[in-house]
């Protein structure tokens, strides 16, 4: 699945390693959805919403 | 503090570390008074078994272990799981198939190590698929 991580986190100035922290999850399931090699779950696709304080199809498109 | 995700939490290391001393030392223990021929029969059996109660610990460290895990390294050490179950299946069948025709039989110590192998081996593969 197509998702905007890399850009938003970017604008936020944010590390892999401060993104997992906000998200409670490793730096290198970071990496995997940002790279699109993971499709994160329904509630981790809520937590990165709001995380970033955006709709959840505001950061993922669907395929 | 936030909660971190590293891949070796510290606790874990601490848990299993801590149940795998108490493992080497019930062991030596073990095989010290099996070796002092006081113990025969059932009892021997119940010395013989004791260094498995620190791997009830070993285990318990281990399933908490998991349960910290998100869920991409969840779904990487499903897979790595699912490739030693299988391969230790076909390698047991497979070498219990032989001794049939005259191999040497092999200890039951031999099964847990090439699970072990093939545990990690799955571990890097999978791990790699999401990289």
């Amino acid at each position: 699945m197509k998702n905007h991580l890399k850009t938003l986190r970017a604008e936020r100035g944010w590390s892999q390693t401060e993104l997992a922290e906000r998200l409670q999850v490793s730096r290198q399931t970071v990496n995997a959805i940002e790279n699109e090699r993971y499709d994160p779950s329904l509630p981790l696709a809520f937590r990165i919403a709001r995380t970033f304080g955006l709709p959840i199809e505001d950061i993922f498109e669907a395929p | 503090m936030m909660k971190c995700f590293s891949p070796i939490p510290r606790r874990y290391l601490i848990e299993l570390g801590a149940a795998m001393l108490v493992y080497a030392l019930v062991l030596c223990l073990s095989i010290f008074l099996l070796k002092t021929g006081y113990f025969d029969g059932p009892s021997a059996t119940l010395v013989a078994l004791l260094p498995t109660l620190p791997c009830i610990a070993a285990c318990w460290a281990v399933l908490r272990q998991f349960r910290r895990l998100d869920e991409l390294q969840m779904r990487v050490q499903l897979e790595a799981l699912g490739f030693a179950f299988a391969g230790t299946a076909l390698l047991s069948f497979s070498y219990g198939f032989l001794e049939g025709v005259g191999w040497r039989p092999l200890s039951m110590f031999t099964v847990w190590p090439v699970m072990a192998v093939l545990w990690v081996v799955g571990g890097v593969i999978a791990a790699r698929r999401y990289r």
